[in-house]
């Protein structure tokens, strides 16, 4: 009798959520759709030049997270909550180990947002006319909190998935577990535009990393009993 | 190997829905599960697969009768019923394959195809059709490929005919007879063309 390897098990979810977004394209288009709407509305009321420069720092990290955010927060629960609303889920518990099923949606849910951050932050910072100092820092920064959203979206989302009030209850639930990384994540930022220096973010990216630890590892612990009950 | 359930019941809230009950399935035996509707064989079956944890008693399989847990559970059961699902975007060539990758026993693509011709559908005819677009009777008998291609040791079946036409009961004959082969059967329906596959009948109340 094999035993599925858990990284064949997580690439075969991976894969085939992949191609199921491919071929319908319902969360990139709903996330990029959201995204955009954002950018324009933000571009329009605050714009580029109705902030003075001191304040811009500040006030471009926090939008920018907000609109990630947000984005996360749009398009990242259909990973389990369509399993579970379009019955494949009871095929999926049958079949695959429970760990591997986890790793492979948040791996599907870290590509979809990772597309949708190489989708927003370009145009976010054409439009704002917001300089980075530090391209490096900022990069790590968006990777990390980019990380920490999906990875907590997507336990949060097999937490919501059998509920009645799905959509309350995932930002009920995600809100709270998601506010300490984008704190990190703003803070960083502002610090990746305007200190040259990648050591002065150094502290703000252990933070972060050590959120990603924690909650991926908890995740994991937990989504045994969350997927099965 | 043998399929155990002893003192077996389950309860949603004070409302009991079967049991508690034994039985057993030997290895090439088939069980038919009869009764009215409400009176607990999709829960049965349910129960038994590991999709509802009973409120009493327990499922057991093997020669020495072990709990069956989530590393087991895919090579011990094959089950379809009128409640499942497969990836309505993806082919029926790719959910066959997808889960029997996850399932830890990958299928090649001529296998695929064997599968798919033993079920009455054509390969090269849905080859490029997602199975969104298949009639309800041929995504019927994907739903047995489904539950057979990973040869488990028990077929668990739920009203197995529904939606299939006479050469669809025919398919269905087959594969608990090459089952017998392999392991046990139980099937629970109210048709009597899918319990006369039966060796003996569990009837509910």
């Amino acid at each position: 009798m094999n035993e599925p390897s858990l990284l064949s098990g997580a690439t075969a979810v991976f894969l085939k959520d992949v191609r199921s977004e491919w071929r319908t394209r319902v969360s990139l288009s709903s996330l990029c759709l959201f995204a955009f709407a954002v950018l324009v509305l933000i571009g329009y009321a605050v714009g580029p030049a109705r902030l003075s420069p001191e304040d811009r720092p500040t006030v471009h990290s926090v939008l920018l997270w907000i609109v990630l955010f947000f984005s996360a927060m749009t398009g990242l629960a259909r990973a389990f909550v369509k399993e579970e609303e379009v019955g494949t889920a009871d095929a999926l518990r049958l079949t695959a180990q429970p760990a591997a099923i986890l790793l492979g949606k948040l791996m599907a849910n870290f590509v979809l947002l990772t597309a949708v951050t190489a989708f927003v932050v370009p145009l976010f910072l054409g439009m704002m006319s917001f300089e980075i100092k530090n391209v490096w820092l900022f990069l790590v920064l968006l990777l990390f909190g980019i990380f920490g959203l999906a990875s907590a979206s997507t336990f949060v989302a097999a937490i919501v998935a059998k509920a009645s009030a799905k959509g309350t209850l995932f930002a009920v639930l995600a809100t709270p577990l998601l506010l300490p990384p984008l704190v990190a994540a703003v803070s960083g930022t502002q610090i990746a535009a305007t200190h040259a220096e990648f050591s002065a973010g150094f502290d703000l990216l252990r933070l972060l990393l050590s959120y990603d630890g924690v909650v991926t590892t908890a995740a994991f612990l937990l989504f045994d009993t969350v997927f099965r009950e | 190997m043998q399929l155990i359930a002893d003192q077996l019941s389950r309860s949603f809230g004070a409302r009991r829905i079967f049991g508690p009950f034994s039985f057993a399935v030997g290895p090439g035996e088939v069980l038919g599960v009869a009764g009215a509707n409400g009176s607990g064989k999709t829960t049965l079956l349910r129960t038994i697969v590991g999709l509802l944890r009973p409120s009493s008693g327990s499922v057991r399989v093997g020669s020495n009768g072990s709990l069956v847990g989530p590393r087991e559970r895919p090579h011990a059961f094959g089950w379809a019923a009128p409640d499942l699902s497969l990836y309505a975007e993806l082919t029926a060539a790719e959910n066959l394959m997808f889960f029997a990758r996850v399932a830890g026993r990958p299928l090649s693509a001529a296998r695929v195809d064997e599968l798919l011709l033993a079920l009455g559908l054509v390969p090269q005819r849905i080859s490029t059709t997602p199975i969104r677009y298949l009639s309800t009777g041929q995504r019927q008998r994907l739903k047995l490929g489904f539950a057979t291609s990973r040869e488990p040791a028990f077929l668990i079946l739920d009203e197995p005919g529904s939606n299939l036409d006479e050469p669809g009961r025919g398919v269905i004959e087959k594969l608990v007879a090459a089952q017998r082969a392999r392991g046990g059967t139980v099937i629970a329906s109210n048709d009597s063309r899918d319990l006369s596959l039966a060796d003996r009948v569990l009837t509910l109340s």
